[in-house]
């Protein structure tokens, strides 16, 4: 009787093209986004081009100007409205250098200079870093000639000497710019199945058919539950084109040119696919559930369209702030699934009873969810519409 | 073989269904009259299972509806209020749904769907999708849905409403077909013609209440009126009296 409900469903909406659009195409909108991004941004790294410094009033300051010179920069007369051009992204950055700079020099005072930039620009964030480097270089050196030619050892100034060890794997700076895979997929699994869920259960109910076959012998769970595969069939679909438009969009993007060693392979792809498959099962339901309550089509496309955002929760969370995957976590629907999917492409591997755990949890949530739409539908309220 | 015993059904404060009684019996239709609101659909709907009845009891084949609603479900064929069909199917695969639903083996099935085709006249839209369908050909759709399982008890609200003559002809002449087959045929209709055009028997129902019960001509000598629908207006409105006069009495 259930193969009867999933096979129909099937046929059903196999013929209609708001299914397949929701479960076919807004997949693939995930890795036409991640292809156009990352290009785009290796476009702005791969200008490997030396750093130019426009400079205002690079006379007052020759030695500076010599040293910039030295260190490989490139120094260029600004424009006078500098300040509106770095303002307008015209400009990455400009250096005004005022006439008392050599006067407060040679008194050995503090030496104004003026540094505009716009630190809200990802894209000149990474000069600008490069000419305060400099900048800073060359205030130390000077600093500890001075102290040298007064007989004071420089080392007095600089109580700690901090090095920096970056013990960041490749792997895990590049999953923190990926983390938009696991995001899209969990989006993948709560849209591909959004519009048949809603069209078998507040549709059925709208267009005059549930009626009709709930008069035949099959058990409420039966109906329930037919219903549902098709939905985790089409949702596991939508996974599948999400994760294969991914590992297709990772190979034409030059993630090599932004410093980041990532590999999306069988072993990360079938990872993947462990993690985030048995959310189909938990969003199935959970919609089904909703989509009943609602009295109209419409309704239930408003319920569900704000049920998508619950799964953006712990995926935007832990993405702002980074917390340590714990083994309780498996035990919470989509939470499990998200933090697993981070892990896999972080290359951290988890025992295989974690995946284990993470799906036990979704189908049991899954199964609570179609315990409670199998009740709604033995009731009156539910079948012929509330109000009526 | 269909039974209401005194069924009961409350919506809130409304009384939608205060006490029905009847007896539909295999080999003749019964036809389900009264106005609209009079209860009919609530009737059906406890008939079908679809809502339990807050008391009495509704047999098929003298099964329990409530007791055992899968069986009393696989032998009635229901043509419901709500006919709604899926528009991305075709008429064909509307009853091979009903069909598989009633864990019909395929042949059989792909045999009872060619003769409901011939049957109904759909041979033309069978494999059509029933989109844009008239209104004719959606019942013709429904009742093959309804029918695909050959039930012995066949159930069916309002099936002529919005129908244009030549659908009706063709809804009366099935249902004739199945009275002559032995089933047990109900069928509900506010339209007096429908009626009297073919049922051998006829409940009168008003106010949520059976007000008459009996062949054609006993309603007619009941109210002393010569045709049908003067005897209908008639038990209607001496129901009314009734109503009142029972008042009075409990007073």
């Amino acid at each position: 009787m259930m193969t009867a409900v999933l096979g129909k469903e099937m046929t059903d909406h196999f013929r209609d093209r708001r299914t397949l659009l929701s479960g076919l195409l807004v997949p693939v909108l995930g890795p036409l986004l991640f292809l156009g991004m990352f290009s785009l941004i290796a476009s702005w790294v791969r200008e490997d081009k030396p750093l130019t410094i426009p400079v205002v009033g690079a006379a007052n300051a020759p030695h500076l100007i010599a040293f910039l010179q030295r260190a490989g920069a490139v120094i260029e007369e600004a424009p006078a409205d500098y300040e509106a051009q770095v303002r307008d992204g015209k400009l990455e950055l400009a250096l005004s250098i005022p006439e008392d700079y050599g006067k407060e020099f040679e008194a050995g005072r503090a030496a104004p200079l003026q540094l505009a930039f716009d630190s809200s620009s990802n894209k000149t964030r990474q000069q600008t870093a490069r000419a305060r480097h400099l900048l800073d270089a060359y205030t130390r050196r000077l600093g500890a000639l001075r102290m040298i030619a007064r007989g004071v050892s420089p080392s007095l100034v600089a109580p700690l000497d901090v090095t920096e060890v970056d013990l960041a794997t490749p792997e895990r700076t590049a999953a923190n710019a990926l983390s938009m895979i696991p995001l899209f997929l969990l989006m993948a699994a709560f849209v591909g199945g959004l519009h048949l869920a809603i069209d078998c259960t507040a549709g059925e109910r709208e267009r005059g058919s549930l009626e009709p076959l709930l008069v035949n012998p099959v058990s409420r769970f039966a109906v329930v539950t037919g219903k549902w595969l098709a939905v985790v069939v089409v949702t596991a679909v939508a996974i599948g084109i999400a994760l294969l438009g991914f590992s297709i969009a990772v190979t034409h993007v030059p993630l090599q040119d932004l410093g980041v060693k990532f590999h999306l392979g069988a072993r990360e792809t079938i990872g993947l696919l462990a993690a985030c498959l048995p959310l189909a099962l938990f969003a199935g339901a959970l919609q089904i559930t909703l989509a009943l309550f609602a009295r109209t089509f419409k309704e239930a496309q408003t319920y569900l369209s704000m049920l998508m955002l619950v799964p953006m929760v712990p995926a935007t969370f832990l993405s702002l702030s980074p917390i340590k995957t714990q083994f309780w976590m498996m035990a919470v629907p989509v939470l499990g699934q998200t933090v697993l999917m981070g892990d896999v492409l972080r290359g951290e591997g988890r025992p295989l009873y974690w995946f284990g755990v993470a799906a036990a949890s979704a189908l049991l949530a899954a199964a609570l969810f179609l315990a409670w739409a199998t009740r709604l539908l033995k009731s009156e309220k539910i079948i012929f519409g509330r109000g009526a | 073989m269909i039974e209401a015993r005194a069924l009961h059904k409350e919506f809130g404060a409304v009384k939608a269904v205060d006490d029905v009684t009847f007896r539909a019996d295999d080999g003749i239709v019964t036809g389900l009259l009264g106005p609209n609101g009079a209860g009919k659909t609530t009737t059906l709907r406890m008939l079908t299972t679809l809502i339990v009845p807050d008391s009495g009891a509704a047999l098929i084949d003298g099964i329990d509806v409530t007791k055992d609603p899968m069986e009393a479900r696989r032998r009635l064929g229901v043509l419901p209020d709500a006919r709604g069909l899926y528009p991305r199917l075709t008429a064909r695969e509307h009853a091979r749904y009903a069909g598989r639903l009633h864990g019909m083996p395929k042949q059989l099935l792909e045999q009872r769907i060619e003769e409901l085709v011939q049957q109904l006249d759909l041979a033309s839209i069978a494999d059509r999708r029933t989109e844009g369908f008239s209104n004719g050909e959606r019942v013709k759709v429904a009742l093959a849905r309804a029918l695909v399982h050959s039930p012995r008890n066949v159930l069916l609200d309002e099936p002529t409403n919005g129908l244009d003559v030549l659908a009706t002809r063709a809804v009366r002449d099935l249902i004739r077909k199945l009275k002559a087959d032995g089933k047990c045929v109900v069928f509900s209709s506010h339209v007096m013609q429908e009626v009297s055009a073919l049922c051998d028997r006829i409940v009168v129902v008003a106010h949520g209440r059976v007000v008459a019960d009996g062949t054609p001509d006993e309603l007619k000598a009941r109210a002393g009126t010569a045709s049908l629908e003067e005897a209908f207006i008639s038990i209607i409105g001496s129901d009314k009296g009734l109503v009142v006069s029972e008042k009075g009495l409990v007073q």
